[in-house]
């Protein structure tokens, strides 16, 4: 298994990654937490080396050949490319890491299933700038203010009208939501059908109807703009509605995205465990230098076997999210895996800033102080993209076949 | 053993309670955002007999008798309930006020509870780490402490001693923290200032009565967090039914909650062994906060779990319970850390 022996190309995009992190993201960080701006020069910069708006849709067509690779049987490494980025990006800071990546979101479930005329649309809808003068970013709109675990209960409905359908409905919580120049947005298509009858949408932004509401003031990643989305009769039309067999995608509508999250999860655990580690190595460096009542603070257990659990714990996290990473990449089944390693990055991700905080005492107090921002930000990743009692639920599912209530 | 109030316990709970509910709750989010009190706090505070309530009645306060750590600890749990940051500004002058009427001379009790008489603010500092450089009555090093800003005494406890210390001339800093924002706090860089050291005082007395204080706040936060979560997995329905109804639910909730009557219990016993001079309620009253302390951080983080999306987001109360259950672990330090090295110590 070449998860334990870094190959070289895992080696270098980590390298290249952290030294981003490091220069790049680090230096900006409290700014824009304090601010609870969009990081857009950076955004701008990254985009011209690469790292762009589109690199999922790209990315698979390049790097893994979902689309175009004749044999399903040959292990990808998308997944673990990611998870090995993704811990960088968010060790430097989670909130810009999302505002970095936030349109892979709605990417992903065009590249599974745009047609090729979708993916070129919404290629089309991202390219240049947009009226701010800012690269153009996308969101992706599921959750609704009373449906966010049970995406069953959707309110939103897509109803056809000739060649068109007519989206209403409101949406909450959607990274991107204010600034995004295309959305795709999940709605119900039959009220009757239940999960299968919602499908997405490829909307562009200035389309009449299309209404970005108001920003949320949050707890963290306050680097990542967060608002709900409304939209009041938004005429799309049927070419732009994903997952149509007929017209040569990959048919399946919410059923087919979810199964795309089994990929995505381990990328969010690590993002956990990047932060985890930030706090535990900033608290490193801190106990190397400090001293309480005279003595240095590495000489008492009271303090390192803090930092040996906590080591043991990051270790931990990081090894299941590169398993779950490497078994969606060898096209084994991974749900729970996947799930596994999504909530425990999210649990250590807690109680290591939690616990560093502590350790830390006063000093922990002192305004934008690193370790207080992790502690905020880490919060998140029990909650967005399946809490960590819907994760616990397909674990448990997966035991027994059941749902346990 | 009687857990029975006595009537006038029972109407300063019930005092509290209403004050906490009804204007302190209203005011909590407001402060937070604004990073100040409400400016009628004081004027209100003042009615309700707070922060003047351990100056002495011949000294222009309202003690009469002695001091009940009891009534303050109901009282805190209280007001924890309501705002912590708030709580924090009601219950700063209590410390120096006690100490300076239990061991400082006759000048120093005049001129502190003048200034408290008169709305004036005082504040204590514990030097968990050992950082601060004590030479007699001058101290050295950096304060950090809720109400310091607006304070004209900060009590400090270092070195074994404590040291009032007037903040005229004091260099301060302004500062608003992510946890207990409308508090006030300050930092403070002294070089050689001079304080009164009040002597014969006991830090560990004086610790005891703040660590009871602070555990009984930060219950009030935890208890908190699960009020506003209770009420809102009742509304929430997901799968066909309120989330409160998920069995993972009811635990978060019922963990924090027996975590929280626990400690209120340890912070109750704390402040009785303190009211009848009993020397065992030092260790209980860290012990208390220990156990706070915990019981405040899981149940803000929990809180936000039960609200899901919303519970990151600052149009509802929980995200700002979990920023102020920092503040709680932070001030007076690292509890933990305390009890090992004393009973490594005496071994
Ligand atoms: C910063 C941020 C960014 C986001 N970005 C996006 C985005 O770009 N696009 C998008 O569509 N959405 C986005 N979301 C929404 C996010 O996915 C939802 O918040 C999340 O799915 C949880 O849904 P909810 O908030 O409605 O919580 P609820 O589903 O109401 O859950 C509330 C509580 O009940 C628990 N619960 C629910 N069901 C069960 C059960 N069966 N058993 C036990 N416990 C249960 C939950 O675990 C949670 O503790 C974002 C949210 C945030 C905060």
């Amino acid at each position: 298994m070449d998860l334990f022996h870094d190959n070289p190309m895992f080696q270098g995009i980590r390298q290249m990654m952290n030294a981003f992190a490091k220069q790049a993201i680090r230096p900006i960080a409290a700014k824009h937490d304090q601010e609870e701006s969009m990081p857009w020069d950076l955004m701008k910069q990254a985009q011209a080396f690469g790292m762009t708006q589109t690199a999922v849709i790209d990315g698979r067509k390049k790097l893994t050949g979902v689309d175009e690779d004749p044999d399903p049987k040959k292990p990808k490494s998308q997944a673990r490319l990611s998870v090995a980025a993704s811990e960088e990006m968010a060790w430097g800071c989670a909130g810009i890491a999302l505002a970095l990546g936030g349109s892979g979101l709605a990417c992903a479930p065009v590249a599974r299933m745009g047609t090729d005329e979708q993916k070129e649309e919404f290629r089309r809808l991202l390219k240049g700038v947009d009226e701010k003068g800012h690269i153009k970013v996308a969101a992706m709109a599921l959750s609704e203010p009373a449906t966010g675990s049970d995406i069953s209960g959707l309110k939103t409905s897509a109803t056809r009208d000739g060649d068109h359908w007519i989206i209403r409905g409101s949406k909450q919580w959607i990274t991107n939501g204010q600034s995004a120049s295309v959305y795709v947005v999940w709605a119900q298509t039959e009220a009757a059908a239940g999960r299968s009858g919602v499908r997405g949408f490829i909307v562009a932004r200035g389309t009449p109807g299309l209404v970005p509401g108001k920003k949320e003031t949050k707890l963290g990643i306050r680097a990542s703009e967060t608002a709900q989305v409304h939209f009041e009769d938004v005429r799309v039309h049927k070419d732009m509605m994903l997952g149509v067999a007929q017209a040569g995608g990959q048919p399946g509508g919410l059923a087919d995205t979810k199964k795309m999250l089994d990929s995505t999860r381990p990328v969010v655990g690590i993002q956990a465990v990047g932060i985890a580690r930030a706090a535990f190595e900033y608290l490193l460096e801190r106990v190397q230098g400090g001293t309480v009542q005279g003595t240095p603070l590495a000489s008492h257990q009271h303090i390192m076997f803090e930092l040996a659990d906590m080591q043991m714990e990051i270790t931990a996290a990081r090894m299941l999210a590169h398993r779950a990473a490497w078994m969606a990449d060898h096209h084994l089944d991974n749900v729970a895996e996947a799930s596994m390693a999504k909530a425990l990055g999210a649990r250590v991700a807690q109680a290591v800033t939690t616990r560093a905080m502590v350790l830390l005492g006063e000093e922990a107090l002192e305004p934008s102080h690193p370790v207080e921002k992790w502690y905020r930000d880490a919060k998140i990743y029990d909650i967005f993209e399946g809490t960590g009692q819907i994760q616990r639920r397909i674990i448990a599912k997966h035991l027994t076949g059941q749902n346990p209530t | 053993m009687d857990f029975r109030l006595d009537d006038d316990q029972q109407l300063i709970v019930e005092t509290v309670r209403k004050f906490s509910d009804r204007d302190i709750r209203g005011w909590a989010a407001e402060a937070d955002r604004a990073g100040a009190p409400p400016e009628r706090l004081a004027h209100i505070a003042g009615e309700l007999g707070f922060l003047i309530d351990a100056v002495p009645a011949d000294a222009g306060g309202m003690l009469e008798g002695s001091y009940s750590h009891v009534t303050r600890a109901l009282r805190g749990y209280e007001l924890g309930r309501g705002c912590a940051a708030i709580a924090a500004l009601l219950e700063c002058n209590v410390e120096p006020a006690l100490a300076v009427a239990a061991w400082g001379d006759a000048k120093t009790k005049q001129a502190l509870f003048a200034s408290l008489s008169s709305g004036g603010f005082a504040t204590l500092y514990h030097d968990s780490r050992g950082a601060l450089a004590v030479d007699g009555d001058r101290i050295t090093g950096k304060l950090i402490a809720p109400a310091l800003a607006v304070a004209s005494y900060v009590l400090v406890a270092a070195d074994g001693k404590l040291i009032l210390v007037p903040t005229d001339g004091m260099r301060r800093d302004a500062i608003t923290p992510s946890g207990w924002r409308a508090a006030r706090w300050a930092t403070a860089t002294l070089e050689g200032q001079r304080g009164t050291v009040l002597e014969g005082g006991s830090v560990e007395q004086v610790l005891a009565w703040a660590r009871t204080s602070l555990a009984a706040r930060a219950v009030g936060v935890a208890v908190a967090a699960m009020e506003h979560a209770a009420s809102y997995s009742k509304e929430r329905v997901q799968f066909g039914q309120p989330i409160g109804q998920f069995e993972a639910l009811i635990r978060l909730r019922d963990d924090a909650l027996t975590t929280a009557a626990a400690a209120r219990m340890l912070a109750l016993h704390a402040a009785w062994l303190i009211d009848t001079n009993d020397r065992t309620a030092y260790d209980t009253a860290s012990r208390a906060r220990v156990i706070a302390g915990d019981c405040v951080a899981r149940a803000t983080i929990d809180a936000v779990q039960i609200f899901g999306g919303y519970g990151f987001v600052n149009d509802y109360p929980v995200e700002k319970l979990m920023r102020d259950a920092r503040a709680f672990e932070a001030v007076l330090g690292d509890e933990r850390l305390g009890r090992v090295l004393a009973q490594k110590e005496t071994r």
